[in-house]
């Protein structure tokens, strides 16, 4: 989305130098950007330890980093004496994204079809309008509240919720990608007897996927944040009970280890796997070198 | 889309077919689509036992209304509908100040400067991927009850969003124009009327948008989990002390329809004065839905 952090000044000419100097130039800026945002990172750092040790009190309210890395280090290995088995996080972090899989799942099965109904008929578009409008709209907490009075306590609530969340953006771009199938074409295939299957196979499903590709991708940090808060409110496994635990505990560096757990697994997950993913679906219109992903 | 248009005006409109094509427009269907989730509504309502119909919720709410708040005389400002909402909102307003005070100069510079924009990416990064109900959870730990928390997390959850967008915004300068504006030594605030803002104004309203949305998310979060006043308490002391699902039900409608007013009522408003060289905006007269629970949370 945003653009790259290539420095502009190292903008180069292409009609004044090789192409080798210009590659050289570039490798450059990349460093340089790269030693930035390394001291960016080490002074936010910094500024935390600071923090942390103007503002000890018996409560410990603000831990250093290094407090909560060792925290962080005793949920991945497990502590016999404190009673957390070994990979203590993966397992709370496997029962929310399995939900939210699930809810997923349950957004894309009733929202495709909604999404190409609404792409496809003007009456269709009027009618779910204000349903899309609303669902894209509900602030989260009222999401979860409504998970709470739905299903009670319990995993299903979390699951409901993320699917109520995702489907809107699912709907919106499917549609928009319907719309987007061009006529002609479609024309043509008919004209020239292409049997509809193909039609599909060829037409509608290039033009659709990276809709609902850029739909996904988009509501997937959301979604697994929501289905974390809705277990808080109400569920019985998964990262939002251990952050609710933390929460009645009043312990802060517990709260901060599955914080920084959080950035972790949604950082990662979205610079490996699905910037790969991404890569992968729109290869046939990445230029060489290009990055398509960047927040 | 335009299949049934056509097929509609060949024909000529018979007797049986007007009712048809009344229910056809677009007006009608969205009355129709409104219809029937009040009556889902019922039906669900009727069919849980913890699920309140909608008159139930609105009994709840005229109730509210009517209770003067804390002890005090009831007026129209003060009674628990009202004083708890409008103690939400004062709360929002002022962790939005900050949030734009912050999130723009920060955006801004970093489209202007890449050194500015390297050394924020990181930060950026951690700070949308940071969930809004977690800076809650901590500031109610830190600053406890009082309106310290609700302004805190609105604040470092909020600005990372409008960070992005004004970062958007200011990357969608013209070049040639800054640069030309830098050779003839053009004065910084005429370049800021003249340059600046017009070609920010889009992404800017997206993001303050985003962040008034988000904002508030926050703020009721926090007074959920932590506040002795404002929506977020009300809906929770009705859930927790009262066992009272309707009183839940009623302040998440509230909640609700804060945002629907804020974005319909001022946002579009403000978007379509900005926009009124550009003609028509959207399909039904309102602006394509932008995806605010997608990068609220």
């Amino acid at each position: 989305m945003a653009a790259p952090s290539v420095p502009e000044i190292e903008t180069i000419d292409p009609g004044s130098v090789t192409t080798s100097d210009a590659a050289r130039r570039t490798t450059s800026a990349r460093w340089k950007a790269t030693a930035y945002s390394l001291l960016g990172a080490v002074s936010f750092l910094v500024v935390w330890q600071l923090a942390s040790q103007y503002t000890r009190t018996e409560f410990d309210l603000l831990p250093g980093p290094l407090e909560v890395a060792e925290q962080m280090g005793v949920y991945v290995v497990g502590d016999e004496a404190e009673g957390i088995p070994p990979g203590w996080v993966f397992v709370n972090f496997w029962d929310t994204f399995r939900k939210t899989l699930y809810g997923f799942a349950g957004a894309l099965i009733l929202g495709v079809p909604i999404g190409i109904l609404m792409g496809r008929y003007r009456y269709a578009k009027a009618f779910f309008f204000d349903f899309v409008y609303l669902a894209a709209n509900v602030p989260l907490i009222v999401y979860a509240i409504l998970g709470l009075l739905i299903f009670g306590i319990g995993d299903i609530g979390p699951a409901f919720v993320v699917g109520l969340l995702v489907l809107p953006v699912i709907t919106l771009n499917v549609a928009a990608g319907v719309e987007g199938v061009d006529q002609n074409l479609l024309a043509m295939s008919r004209s020239f007897g292409l049997p509809t299957q193909s039609a599909l196979r060829h037409i509608v499903v290039p033009s659709l996927s990276p809709f609902l590709f850029a739909g996904s991708r988009a509501s997937f940090a959301a979604s697994w944040k929501l289905a974390a808060l809705a277990e808080t409110f109400g569920g019985t496994t998964g990262v939002g009970v251990q952050i609710r635990k933390a929460f009645q505990g009043f312990s802060v560096t517990d709260m901060l280890a599955w914080m920084m757990f959080f950035v972790i697994f949604v950082v990662v997950i979205e610079r490996t796997v699905l910037m790969r993913l991404e890569r992968w679906v729109f290869r046939y219109r990445l230029r060489r070198g290009e990055d398509l992903l960047r927040y | 889309m335009s299949d049934i248009q056509t097929l509609t005006m060949q024909h000529s409109p018979s007797a049986g077919n007007r009712l048809l094509e009344f229910l056809r427009r677009d007006r009608v269907a969205r009355w129709t689509s409104r219809l029937i989730l009040l009556l889902l509504w019922q039906a669900a309502g009727i069919l849980s036992d913890r699920f309140p119909t909608p008159v139930e919720t609105i009994e709840i709410l005229v109730l509210e209304f009517q209770t003067p708040f804390e002890r005090g005389e009831w007026s129209f400002f003060n009674n628990e509908l009202v004083a708890n909402l409008l103690i939400s909102i004062n709360r929002t307003g002022i962790a939005l100040i900050f949030i734009i005070l912050i999130g723009v100069p920060v955006g801004y510079a970093m489209g202007r400067w890449w050194r500015v924009q390297a050394y924020f990416t990181d930060l950026v990064t951690v700070g949308l991927a940071m969930p809004a109900y977690m800076w809650a959870l901590l500031s109610v730990m830190w600053f406890g009850f009082g309106i310290r928390a609700p302004v805190f997390c609105a604040v470092v959850s909020a600005t990372p969003g409008l960070i992005v967008h004004v970062l958007q915004g200011s990357l969608s300068i013209p070049r040639d124009l800054r640069d030309m504006s830098d050779a003839f030594d053009v004065p910084s605030p005429t370049r800021m009327r003249n340059l600046a803002l017009p070609s920010m104004a889009s992404a800017l309203i997206a993001g303050i948008r985003l962040s008034i949305i988000a904002a508030w998310g926050c703020v009721v979060l926090v007074e959920w989990f932590g506040s002795n006043e404002g929506a977020g308490f009300r809906a929770r002391d009705w859930y927790q002390s009262a066992a009272n699902y309707n009183g839940l039900m009623a302040w998440g409608i509230v909640v609700l329809v804060v945002v629907i007013v804020i974005d319909r009522g001022i946002i579009e408003r403000i978007d379509r004065s900005v926009h009124k060289w550009r003609g028509s905006v959207g399909d039904f007269g309102a602006r394509t839905i932008e995806l605010t629970a997608v990068e609220e949370g």
